[in-house]
């Protein structure tokens, strides 16, 4: 439980999969809460107590069915089970009274569905809540309108859930919309992050042959500190803390073989390769979510620039709002550009430097949007003679 | 409760809020728009219910108010942000405030509901502060109705089961509204601090590889060089403009500043400029890792990225070692090999001393990318890890 409540508290830090299964369990528990109550409750509900019997314990096997689609991993398939099983009660509660907290159980149906921000989810059983709400509204106005109401109150519930389902629908499909900006724009992130960690792999690689380093995986102290370690941790959990390094084993194979001929080597078993497969994102050799974020562990304890507001800002008018100095930056780009190694060319060498078409293709591309504005491209093909002429390739190349 | 983690890279903070108010500014649009046609809509209905003008101005000033009050706020939440935060509690409040003066307008049970009308648009803020001020406004606004009130529900004579189902579902509906605004709110961090994470992650990774490429000693241009084929360039383009040469001084400014001369040194033979006309022009030196050096390295990494629909909402995306879809086995191995990188080091990058590895292990966030229960062992065992790791390299790495 202990652990479940940190999970809750720190969703901020876990992935969509393990929010939307701490959202169902989350609201079958709430649902579990509704149907303690319902059970001493429904002796006030206009039911046969065989129906009563019958409802409660169907309520039951769906709330088991719930549970194994948790322990399933299927949680689509039991969001919907949750939100068929609120349905449910809400028929079993609305059909057997006609009182103003029975109107109340559509909102708190909606506002299970809602829980899900799955837009598609919310459109198809919250309209379908709504009519159900409106029917039941239509149904027991003797038990809604007062005596001496104002004009009118009957449609008043009716738009009141309408609007409320309304408001509802924009507001997810708004998350929905901002969720995929944000995702979009972090994957893009990850995406420029990986090349340049691609290049660092590529340098470290260079000075480690010629430091004269051994790789990890060749490394017998480095091994042996890794399963040493492994085998500590796995004894904590089993008793046999050796099952461990035949992982691990299996781990420092795939750098000598290559995963692709595990996969295809049929000596090995399929749950193997699928060992294999998963552990591949973690191999020392290339640019893996390993070296990844080892890199980024190590980039904490560089020394860095004072932080600036326009820290993370790469366009030029971020730079500077002065025309002549814009202009400097912008054919200092060039002139970087056009003579400085930018990556791996044709023959797998780090000496690749842009050409001049390239850099042509570049500043006219939608990637330079956003880093020059339109007067900076117009700039630029206005004087794409000057550029060519003076900045395109440094004379006489000097290293420094 | 665990304390929460403090982010690995402490420049994002800055960042991270601008990015929420970013976002915020774009939802008041929507608060507003929602609350000019409840306004429209209730003016229509008392209108249409031959209302009096008593009755209706009242409401419509009310309306008004809060209104104006949120346009006002947005404005000047332009050039002081405080001003957005106060909006989302003065828009909550007005609401409420509304929708108490409808009640009591009106005295039907079906105006009720309008307290929830009032509580999903203040929702749209996504904020735990405001969702707290909503539910404690609420829940004062129904015990007010059930007990000093009851009248306006029709509960005079009224049954323990409507009285009870009322507030129970009451309460029901605040709780499981609250903890959807919170976990969307978790949710919307989430994203917030992946993004700001890359964007530091991103400037380190460009620093790192302008080191690297330094160490390899690769093939690269002098400031003297760059200087000169820029001069040469900025002379030709003021000929063809036929205009003079207005790029001189600033030049020679950022060749002093590049020759790590001091600023005073710089201001007293260019007395026309300031401090901060130096700080802008030394973010536009091409070299080291001066800013502008690292917008055209971006410029370049960027081009034909290629980004698959597929991958948005993927979970490959985030990186960590705690996959759900690992067993426990790989999440071992995993974690064990990062820490004996980190502490072997690799290639320029040092083997870490193991305070600095336990510091960001367990006091940032980089906590929450292992399993919690292997990164408990290695909490209440980091000695046995470091001497693991030492008698396995023969005490060759930091301690």
């Amino acid at each position: 439980m202990k652990h479940f409540l940190t999970r809750v508290f720190n969703t901020e830090f876990l992935p969509m999969s393990e929010v939307r299964k701490i959202k169902v369990v989350l609201v079958m528990l709430f649902l579990l809460m509704m149907t303690a109550v319902t059970i001493p409750f429904s002796i006030f509900l206009n039911y046969e107590i065989g129906f009563k019997i019958g409802a409660i314990t169907i309520m039951i096997v769906f709330f088991l069915f719930m549970v194994l689609f948790i322990k399933w991993d299927k949680l689509m398939l039991a969001i919907h089970f949750t939100i068929l099983y609120s349905i449910v009660l809400t028929l079993f509660y609305t059909l057997g009274s006609s009182s103003f907290y029975a109107y109340l159980f559509f909102y708190i149906t909606l506002v299970i569905i809602i829980f899900y921000q799955e837009l598609y989810v919310y459109a198809v059983y919250g309209f379908l809540v709504v009519l159900l709400g409106g029917y039941f509204t239509i149904l027991n106005q003797n038990g809604l309108v007062l005596a001496q109401d104002i004009p009118g109150a009957l449609y008043l519930y009716i738009v009141f859930l309408v609007l409320f389902y309304i408001i509802f629908f924009i507001q997810i499909f708004l998350n929905e919309k901002l969720s995929t900006d944000l995702n979009y724009e972090w994957v893009k992130m990850n995406h420029v992050v990986d090349k340049y960690q691609d290049h660092i792999l590529y340098y470290l690689n260079l000075i480690r042959k010629d430091l004269k380093e051994s790789p990890f995986y060749e490394d017998l102290d480095f091994q042996k500190a890794a399963d040493e370690l492994s085998t500590f941790i796995y004894e904590q959990f089993k008793e046999n803390g050796r099952d461990i390094t035949n992982v691990l084993d299996l781990y420092v194979y795939i750098h000598e073989r290559g995963l692709e001929k595990i996969l295809e080597n049929d000596e090995f078993s399929i749950p193997t390769k699928k060992i294999a497969n998963r552990l591949s994102k973690y191999m020392l050799d290339q640019r893996t979510e390993m070296l990844s974020m080892i890199i980024n562990f190590h980039t904490k304890f560089k020394t860095t620039v004072l932080y600036k507001p326009n820290r993370y800002l790469y366009d030029i008018a971020s730079l500077s709002k002065e025309t002549d100095e814009q202009i400097i930056a912008l054919s200092l780009i060039y002139l970087y550009l056009s003579n400085e190694i930018t990556g791996i060319d044709q023959w797998e060498d780090m000496k690749k430097v842009l050409t001049k078409e390239e850099m042509k293709e570049l500043f006219n591309s939608i990637d330079a949007d956003n880093f020059l504005g339109f007067n900076h491209i117009g700039f630029f093909n206005d004087n794409i003679e000057l550029f060519e002429k003076y900045l395109s390739k440094i004379s006489e190349a000097e290293e420094r | 409760m665990a304390v929460k983690k403090a982010f690995i890279f402490s420049e994002i903070e800055d960042y991270r809020n601008k990015l929420e108010i970013k976002h915020v500014r774009s939802k008041n649009h929507f608060v507003l728009g929602v609350i000019l046609f409840m306004m429209i809509l209730t003016l229509v209905y008392m209108l249409v219910s031959g209302y009096s003008f008593s009755e209706t101005i009242p409401l419509m000033v009310g309306f008004l108010a809060v209104l104006i009050f949120n346009i006002a706020h947005l404005a000047y939440g332009t050039t002081y942000q405080e001003f957005f935060t106060l909006n989302k509690y003065v828009t909550t409040l007005g609401l409420f405030a509304l929708s108490i003066g409808m009640i009591f307008t009106f005295k039907s049970p079906s105006i009720i509901i309008s307290l929830f009308i009032a509580y999903s648009i203040s929702a749209f803020y996504q904020d735990l502060k405001v969702l707290f001020l909503s539910n404690i406004v609420m829940l004062f606004t129904v015990f007010m109705i059930i007990f000093n009130y009851p009248a306006f529900l029709g509960l005079q004579n009224a049954s323990i089961e409507s009285n009870i189902g009322i507030v129970l579902f009451f309460v029901a509906f605040m709780m499981i509204l609250s903890l959807s605004s919170y976990v969307i709110v978790k949710q919307k961090s989430f994203f917030f601090n992946q993004i700001a994470s890359s964007k530091e992650s991103e400037f380190r990774n460009i620093d790192l590889l302008i080191d690297l490429k330094n160490e390899v000693k690769e093939k690269s241009f002098s400031s003297e060089k760059y200087f000169d084929a820029l001069s040469e360039f900025l002379d030709a383009f003021c000929v063809k403009i036929e205009s003079p040469n207005i790029f001189t001084e600033k030049i020679e400014i950022m060749k002093c500043i590049d020759k790590g001369e001091k600023d005073e040194e710089i201001l007293v033979k260019f007395p026309n400029y300031s401090k901060a006309d130096l700080s802008r022009l030394e973010d536009l030196l091409i070299t080291n890792h001066h800013k502008l050096r690292k917008v055209a390295m971006k410029l370049a990494y960027m081009s034909k990225l290629d980004i698959k629909k597929h991958e948005i909402f993927s979970e490959t995306q985030f990186k960590s070692f705690n996959h759900q879809s690992d067993s426990l086995e790989i999440k071992i191995i995993s974690f064990v090999l990062f820490y004996t990188v980190l502490k072997k080091g690799y290639a320029i990058l040092p083997g870490l001393d193991e305070s600095k590895i336990y510091d960001v292990l367990i006091h940032s966030d980089f906590y929450y990318y292992m399993d919690p229960r292997i990164i408990k062992i290695y909490q209440e065992n980091s000695d046995v890890f470091n001497e693991i790791v030492k008698d396995a390299f023969k005490k060759k790495v930091k301690s």
